[in-house]
């Protein structure tokens, strides 16, 4: 056992020692501090809508017609609209030339049946885009207001909740990234480091040291997961420096561990199996894909139960958490049985 | 190893069909058993009947409980959130709900008419600033420039009376087809209709579809799908993926020589570096235009297009992962670089495009151009040029490092990453012609620092709203006084430059290229992004001589330091002259301003 964590020292130097790990957790860094803009642009793929909510924009809205004032109203209710009331077309299309206004609104009697409003906006194409997802909402209340003319009601009008857009993207995509990337890493170091020892036929002399196979390779595996755990609590803590807690912490810092051990076993059999390293991360980083794919099928999937831990979620705990030794063991087992085997079959 | 690719692929297929759904399971909530059902696989759904709904939602086993017509929930975030998310499934399920009961016009009663009109010149160029100013939350008041004068414009299409069928829309080609005036509402039907057809999509991700919502004429509001270009930018970015394959392949084959030394070997052989380095590069440029066309064909895209746009793309990748290649020695080394590459050039092709249509900024990533072609709009030659002419002129910048870096013992020593760098830069210039190097120096770095300064406003407006303008308007004149001065500081450092009076001439040619670099830059870029107190900030306008004369002044500011006190204190002389550099720039926007 001395002799194992000698040698997981001994990695865990040369891996420390590599100062671009750093560099590359930096970058990642960077990246998960989720500049404004890409993670308004990130957060407006995951849901639309977000966008109109996100912006600041003040539009200057030109109204021609609504006779009875209601949609003028809706539009005051928000609060971001300065709005001009024009008396007829012209005198509209004379100030939104002009740029006074942003938009012309024609609202015509409101009335049983079907209303068309004609809604006057500029040819930019940026322009446009915004000024329909910021008039959408204010459009929606007026629909409703006509459907009440029409004798349609809407059920569960009033519920509000917290926008939860933010929400379910931070938990739902950033967190389960955030605790997987450390793993992929992992197993990309692994494959790096035993394809390295294989090519450069280092292991030769390794067989006169008294180490067994399995602990020089099993070193390197353990050594990689202490990197990647290390990594996922680093960002927890940097989560955390951005009021965004993780909940059962443990539990999402053991399961990262875990799936970390299941795909550093199976790099290390990829990389024992093709022993040259180019071969070894193609096949790796396209089994990884594969596998990620498949798991994503598996209830809870590692994705989702990530979320469900991380948002506390009453139903998931250890029990399942413990589901995912099962594989590891199983990958574990297979790499002590035909790491030997891998060694000797030299190409 | 095909057939792992093949699996990858259907696994991928799969969960795609599946129409992926990320936040599956999120939530629990309690559904009484007379309530409609939930089909959203973001909620765990337990029936429960009203005693024990409600119980479990104050025990906090549940989120919220939906009992018919009603919602309840607590206080807690998580039940807020639940219902938030529980309010956007229902309202939909009642569009749904109401299309079936009641007759089509009366469930959705409005329909707006969308007409676009020309606006005068001056006033778009200043809509412009807020487009951008809304996304880094700057309001600028708009500058109106005189003389231009309002073209005389199309009639405003709409009447004041009620009427709407009839001379509402020569303009509007689906009005021109439906001459009689009673046609109008079931052709607003069928939009309508057509509308219906995207609801029932559940789940986080909008439904895939290539057709761009706010190009309809008619739109219901309640169904209108905010226009992002998630497909479209899903499809470009299909075209980066084997693109990274391909520079993988290219850097381990690479690395592999250079570790066996057959690359030693090479250089003995009577060839030149360029032969060596194309002739390595060309077969995966062959793979991956290969790659191009396939994907372009498989998407149904215009092939001559898709090469254009993707063709810099993939030179691009290539020149980052050249210098990788050239740069490391290690695997280890190899993997984070690689790995970080990924990260960085993703970040710097996707975050753009992701903007597409929302900001002239997305223009800055070729993939923007991509998402167009798919959507069927067209771009103009300025709009290519910006996007491109960074990547083809990164890869021309590469190439040449490459060759002059093509030797023994710069290729083989492993030394620290700012050495190597100083080092490169060194091979670089030709010490017969000392100023002309340091003038094409400056001049070719303008599109990495160009790069740089597009990164800061990303990361800038991290930041509140003075203090990003600040950090950017910092960042970009340190960026700036780097660019010009690194390559003298390199000659001072190994001694090359003989007299004070060399010095003075070496900082004037790069100055003199850096000025001819950026305005040759501002040209493209002002055309396509228009002038907004960023582009100002970053490239100040304007004067030729004064701009000259600060970059001239500020330069030499730096070396003459560098040479005095030596290059231990190069960052302290960059400073000196960044300080310099900003108080110009600070005078110029005060004067436009």
């Amino acid at each position: 056992m001395r002799t194992f964590f000698t040698l997981v020292k001994r990695e865990l130097k040369s891996i420390k020692r590599e100062k671009t790990i750093l560099l590359a957790i930096l970058i990642q860094f960077l990246i998960a501090s989720f500049s404004s803009v890409i993670l308004v642009g990130v957060m407006s793929f995951y849901d639309p809508a977000s966008i109109g909510q996100n912006t600041r924009v003040t539009l200057d809205v030109g109204v021609v017609g609504d006779t009875d004032g209601s949609f003028t109203q809706l539009l005051s209710q928000t609060g971001r609209f300065p709005i001009s009331i024009y008396a007829d077309a012209e005198t509209a299309e004379q100030a939104f030339q002009e740029g006074q206004i942003d938009t012309v609104v024609y609202v015509p009697e409101p009335t049983e049946g079907v209303v068309e409003m004609k809604l006057i906006l500029p040819t930019v194409d940026t322009e446009k885009t915004l000024i329909l997802m910021v008039l959408n909402e204010p459009l929606k209340e007026y629909e409703d207001y006509l459907r009440a003319l029409n004798g349609v009601e809407l059920n569960y009008k009033g519920i509000e909740g917290k926008p939860h857009t933010n929400y379910e993207f931070l938990y739902s995509v950033i967190v389960p990234i955030l605790m997987l990337f450390p793993a992929f890493i992992a197993g990309s170091i692994v494959v790096d480091t035993v394809s390295e020892e294989m090519e450069n036929k280092t292991l030769d002399t390794l067989w006169s040291a008294p180490v067994s196979l399995n602990q020089v390779f099993g070193s390197k595996v353990f050594a990689a997961i202490l990197a990647a755990i290390l990594q996922c609590a680093l960002w927890a803590v940097l989560l955390r420096f951005n009021n965004f807690s993780i909940a059962n912490l443990g539990l999402v810092l053991l399961l990262s561990a875990i799936i970390a051990g299941m795909i550093s076993f199976g790099a290390a059999i990829v990389a024992l199996y093709f022993k040259d390293r180019e071969r070894a991360q193609f096949v790796y980083s396209m089994t990884l894909v594969a596998v990620g794919g498949v798991a994503y099928f598996i209830e809870p999937s590692p994705f989702s139960l990530l979320t469900r831990l991380a948002t506390n979620d009453h139903y998931v705990g250890l029990p399942q958490v413990m589901l995912y030794l099962i594989p590891l063991v199983l990958a574990a087992a297979a790499f002590t049985l035909v790491s030997r085997k891998l060694v000797l079959a030299r190409a | 190893m095909l057939a792992i690719i093949v699996l990858a692929l259907i696994v991928g297929f799969a969960v795609y069909q599946q129409d992926l759904v990320l936040a599956k399971g999120i939530y629990t909530i309690g559904v009484s058993p007379d309530a409609p059902p939930v089909e959203d696989k973001r909620f765990n759904i337990m029936q429960l009947d009203l005693e024990n709904g409600l119980a479990a939602l104050q025990d906090g086993t549940i989120d919220l409980y939906l009992w018919p017509g009603h919602v309840f929930a607590t206080s807690a975030p998580r039940s807020q959130y639940a219902t938030s998310a529980l309010k956007q499934y229902l309202e939909e399920a009642e569009l749904v709900r109401i299309s079936q009961e009641y007759d089509i016009d009366s469930a959705f009663p409005l329909r707006v008419e969308v007409r676009e009109l020309e606006v005068s010149k001056s006033r778009m160029s200043s809509r412009d600033t807020l487009s951008l100013s809304e996304i880094i939350d700057s309001s600028k008041p708009a500058v109106v420039s005189e003389g231009e004068p309002v073209p005389p414009g199309p009639v405003l299409p709409i009447t004041s009376t009620p009427d709407t069928g009839n001379g509402a829309g020569e303009a509007s080609n689906a009005a021109a087809d439906k001459p009689e005036p009673g046609s109008q509402s079931s052709m607003t039907d069928q939009a309508v209709r057509d509308q219906l057809q995207n609801l029932g999509g559940t789940g986080g991700l909008p439904a895939f579809k290539a057709e761009f919502v706010s190009d309809e004429d008619i739109i219901v509001p309640s169904l209108m799908d905010p226009p992002t270009p998630l497909a479209q930018v899903i499809l470009a970015f299909l075209y980066v993926i084997p693109l990274f394959f391909v520079s993988v392949f290219f850097t381990s084959s690479f690395m592999e020589e250079k570790t066996n030394r057959k690359l030693v070997i090479l250089m003995s052989a009577p060839v030149t570096p360029l032969q060596v380095i194309f002739g390595k590069m060309l077969p995966y440029l062959g793979y991956a235009i290969v790659c191009i066309i396939g994907i372009t064909l498989l998407l149904g895209g215009n092939v001559p297009l898709g090469l254009a746009i993707f063709i810099p793309v993939m030179l691009f990748i290539m020149a980052i992962y050249l210098m990788v290649a050239l740069l490391y020695r290690t695997f280890k080394d190899q993997t984070f670089f690689s790995v970080l590459a990924v990260w960085v050039i993703t970040a710097y092709l996707v975050a753009p495009a992701m903007f597409s249509g929302v900001s002239n900024l997305s223009y800055i990533s070729p993939l923007t151009l991509a998402v167009q072609m798919y959507r069927g709009e067209s771009f103009g030659v300025t709009e290519y040029l910006l996007s491109t002419m960074p990547m083809y002129l990164l890869f021309v910048i590469a190439v040449f490092l490459g060759t002059r870096m093509f030797n023994e013992e710069f290729l083989m020593g492993f030394r620290p990453l700012h050495r190597k760098i100083s080092e490169a830069i060194a091979l670089a210039i030709n010490p017969n012609h000392l100023n002309l190097s340091v003038f094409f120096l400056s001049l070719c770095v303008i599109p990495l620092v160009f790069m740089v300064q597009l990164a800061s406003i990303v990361m800038a407006s991290n930041l509140p709203m003075p203090a990003s303008l600040w950090a950017l308007f910092a960042i970009s004149v340190v960026v700036e006084e780097i660019a010009k001065s690194v390559g003298v500081a390199v000659l001072l450092k190994n001694g090359l430059v003989a007299s004070r009076r060399a010095l003075i001439l070496l900082c004037f040619a790069s100055a003199l290229g850096f000025l001819l670099g950026e305005k040759l830059l501002l040209y493209l870029a002002l055309s396509v992004v228009s002038q907004s107190m960023f582009m100002d900030a970053l490239f100040s306008s304007g004067l030729l001589f004064a701009p000259l004369a600060m970059h001239f002044v500020a330069t030499s500011v730096v070396c003459l330091a560098t040479s005095r006190f030596g290059t231990r204190f190069y960052p302290l002389a960059i400073v000196a002259g960044s300080i310099l550099h900003a108080l110009y720039n600070l005078y110029v926007i005060g004067e436009l301003f």
